[in-house]
């Protein structure tokens, strides 16, 4: 099996869509000098594949890359040296062997923070925990396959566990959801709760991943 | 990062042009520095952070303890208009803090249709847009960049102009801020100061006045700034900065390698081509030490990709040396060489199979004129023999595209030379039927043809540029030449940016009225079809008593007072004003190897030294 990073991004990383996400890599193990094996055929270029797409504007701790390390170099030294090759706020924390298949990969931990900078409706906190307290909550998500420009979803059966949290000027959610097959994104809560209660709409949400879980709520790496 | 960007950023498209923190981009300690430089590209970062010039200026300020250089675009309409609704003001891509508080602001000038957006970056900065309303030392709002052999359309905006290669000049304007600053000087004190050192351009300095006809009857100079600017060049690549260490951009930007620059100048002398007058004489980099460069450059960027930059690449003369150097270098490492700029020989198609290891897409030429007549007239000494040699070797080898770039309008063009492109065209088809090693898979002959503009500090400078329905004429007449050719497609390009440029290249000051009026009525990013807006440039025009014909469509008398008389780039007129007479005579004038022409661009070289 292929090799394995454990990153972070955050900051101003945090606005680097996938793709470019992918082409920094590559060009961040060239910089670092640890080779890593190319694709093969017409245009060989330096393979990589990042687990679960992060949307462009959400930080993450715990951002997984797959790719193969070549003879040379040794696992403890990638993460000094890829951080030092990266742009600012991309971190590499760790590199290892796989131990098991990404499909293993079951949830995601996220932090959602709901920013009311002039002061939280006292209303906000039971709103988002009858939302969230509902038997189902069918929305509609975009979707590219479906002839109707969208398919719906029930976020309530894709969020695993939630608890909610508040201080004087934010309301901050921790929930797992699904990771895929289908997972969920925590934007449609957002957008879920901003329609149900629009009185108690926010200035801004941050969101952020914690940690990647596999099927017993275990970190998976 | 600053809380209103973050709050906007998720709004708008392609936000990681936004944020700086790009690998190798500079940050330094505020505290520490006593210049902050805000280098500033008016066009949006994907189009700026591709440009040479400002990855040298970047990395020559930045090398210096004192000055901290950062990195400013025009932002995206999406962008600006959140920027505006959140009152978050132009910043520094590197600090997040506003360019308005910086020493200078510099902006880089390429081309014509990109100084609506200097207007709008300034209004964006929350920096008056005129220099008599910025009665303070700071802000400085500097340019550089071709665009300054003929800035008038822009005097009254900025402070300075720079005329030619910035690598010394910019440290000794800088200089002479610091001690400006140390003994508290005022902004006229330093801009009388600024103009003496060599290079610099003061518009404030020089007072124009007008004939009734519209023509420019006098430049005079004042405070004892010189009669002419001559651009700075450097006089010695192999000790020239090069920007090995440049930034990376997190996103895809359009030129997304390392660009290795061979040589400045060009021997050719086509007498349309302002780069070919203006970046005179030609001055070469030593080739081990290119080889160098582009390595180690490879090596710091972690770029797959490398490409030769020059106005005429076959034309530097180690250029095969240099080639199996590096391909050696590039193969080992999967790393793709290319080699743009190349003329239609047999030497360069050669280079180009070894070059081309994979993506047998298209190749481009740019004969420029149908005829040998007309190529001759205007000293583009590229034989039809040449260029047919060139595609029948690459058909042979494969390729299956091949883009063919012509102008229309150019002086003394018939219609025979406008049909002579249809025929030119088909040749090129018959030597793919003749070489195609598979005829099943078709050709691509791309043909497309743009309205010449006549440029300033050219031997075109007194042209006229032909009126709009001429041209629409001759792409009409070219149109039908082609209606059976089902395997050649035609473009053209539109006239409506051409027409403009035509008028600000060669435009004065007055044109700044106009330039202010489309602004203040929504001209920004005019070289993006998505804004670009024809009538609105029409209705300033008129807003301000002006004729774009004066400026587009009339012919210069020989002595006429240009707007550009003040900047200089080192070619004497009297040179010029010979070359348009053989133009009209059809006569070539041979390439600056071959023999020196006289044209003055020597005489910028120091030692003493003979071109190329």
């Amino acid at each position: 099996m292929a090799d394995r990073l454990l990153f972070s991004k955050t900051g101003r990383a945090k606005y680097i869509s996938h793709l470019d996400l992918m082409r920094t890599f590559q060009r961040a193990f060239a910089r670092a000098k640890i080779p890593i094996k190319h694709t093969e055929g017409f245009n060989p270029h330096p393979f990589v594949s990042i687990a679960l797409p992060l949307s462009v504007g959400y930080s993450s701790q715990c951002e997984i890359l797959e790719f193969t390390l070549l003879e040379g170099t040794g696992y403890e030294e990638v993460p000094e040296r890829l951080t030092a090759a990266m742009p600012e706020g991309i971190v590499v924390h760790q590199c290892y062997p796989a131990q098991r298949k990404l499909k293993e990969l079951a949830y995601l931990n996220y932090i959602m923070n709901f920013e009311y900078p002039e002061g939280r409706p006292q209303a906000a906190e039971p709103a988002m925990r009858e939302l969230l307290g509902r038997d189902s909550l069918v929305v509609q998500k975009k979707s590219n396959k479906s002839k109707k420009g969208y398919t719906e979803v029930d976020l309530i059966s894709l969020i695993r566990s939630w608890n909610l949290e508040c201080q004087s000027d934010t309301m901050t959610l921790d929930a797992v959801l699904f990771a895929q097959n289908p997972g969920l994104n925590p934007e449609l809560i957002r957008a879920a709760f901003c329609e149900a209660y629009p009185q108690f709409a926010p200035d801004f949400v941050t969101f952020h991943r914690r940690e990647v879980l596999d099927g017993e709520g275990k970190p998976f790496r | 990062m600053n809380r209103t960007l973050e709050h906007i950023l998720p709004k708008v498209q392609k936000p990681a042009r936004y944020t700086g923190g790009e690998y190798n981009a500079v940050v330094k300690d505020k505290q520490s520095v006593d210049v902050r430089f805000a280098l500033c590209f008016p066009d949006t970062y994907e189009i700026g952070m591709s440009n040479l010039g400002c990855r040298i200026l970047y990395g020559l300020m930045n090398e210096q303890d004192h000055i901290w250089c950062e990195r400013c675009f025009a932002p995206w309409g999406d962008m600006e208009e959140e920027m505006r609704r959140e009152g978050l003001l132009l910043y520094g891509l590197e600090s997040g803090d506003p360019i308005a508080d910086f020493d200078f602001i510099g902006f880089s000038l390429g081309y014509e249709m990109a100084y609506s957006n200097v207007l709008n970056m300034l209004d964006l900065a929350e920096v008056p847009l005129r220099s008599a309303d910025r009665p303070d030392l700071t802000p400085l709002v500097v340019a550089g960049g071709t665009c300054c052999y003929n800035p008038e359309p822009l005097a009254p905006f900025i402070d300075f102009f720079s005329l030619g290669e910035g690598e010394e000049v910019t440290l000794e304007y800088i200089d002479l801020y610091r001690q400006a600053k140390e003994e508290g000087w005022s902004k006229e004190e330093y801009l009388r100061e600024v103009a003496k050192i060599p290079g610099i351009y003061v518009p404030s300095l020089y007072d124009v006045t007008y004939h009734e006809d519209g023509t420019v009857a006098a430049i005079t100079p004042k405070d004892g700034a010189p009669a002419t600017v001559t651009k700075r060049i450097v006089q010695d690549m192999d000790k020239s900065y090069f920007p090995v260490k440049t930034i990376i951009p997190s996103t895809e930007i359009v030129h997304d390698r390392v660009m290795l620059e061979l040589f400045r100048g060009c021997i050719r002398g086509c007498r349309f081509c302002q780069a070919g007058y203006a970046y005179r004489p030609v001055r070469n980099r030593d080739p081990k030490l290119l080889a160098q460069y582009g390595k180690a450059a490879c090596e710091d960027s972690g770029y797959q990709e490398m490409t030769l930059s020059s106005l005429s690449s076959t034309d530097y003369p180690c250029l095969m040396e240099l080639c199996d150097d590096l391909l050696d270098y590039c193969a080992a490492r999967d790393i793709g060489l290319s080699l743009p700029s190349l003329r239609a020989d047999t030497f360069s198609m050669s280079l180009m199979e070894r070059l081309q290891r994979v993506r047998k897409g298209g190749l481009t030429f740019a004969p420029e004129a149908g005829t040998q007549r007309l190529r001759d007239a205007i000293n583009k000494n590229l034989r039809e023999e040449d260029l047919l040699q060139s595609v029948r070797t690459a058909f042979s080898g494969g390729w299956s595209g091949v883009k063919l770039y012509f102008m229309l309008g150019l002086p003394t063009e018939t219609d025979e030379d406008v049909l002579g492109i249809a025929d030119l065209a088909r040749k090129v088809y018959f030597a793919w039927r003749e070489c195609t090693p598979n005829k099943a898979r078709g050709v691509r002959i791309t043909v497309s043809t743009s309205w010449f503009v006549p440029k300033p500090h050219t031997a075109f400078q007194w042209e006229a540029q032909i009126p709009v329905e001429e041209y629409q004429r001759r792409v009409d007449l070219l149109r039908d030449a082609f209606k059976r050719d089902k395997s050649i497609t035609y473009n053209w390009h539109d006239p409506q940016t051409s027409y403009l440029e035509a008028i600000f290249s060669r435009g004065d000051r007055r044109l700044a009225d106009v330039l202010e009026w489309a602004w203040a009525h929504g001209a920004k990013m005019d070289s993006w079809s998505e804004y670009f807006d024809y009538q609105r440039w029409m209705d300033a025009l008129a807003a301000c008593g002006l004729s774009g014909d004066f400026y587009a469509h009339r012919v210069r008398e020989k002595d006429e007072v240009f707007p550009w008389s003040v900047p200089s780039v080192g070619v004497s007129r009297e040179f010029l004003w010979h070359e348009r007479e053989l133009c009209y005579q059809s006569q070539t004038t041979p390439d600056c190897r071959t023999r020196c022409s006289g044209c003055g661009a020597n005489k910028l070289l120091t030692g003493g030294g003979r071109c190329g």
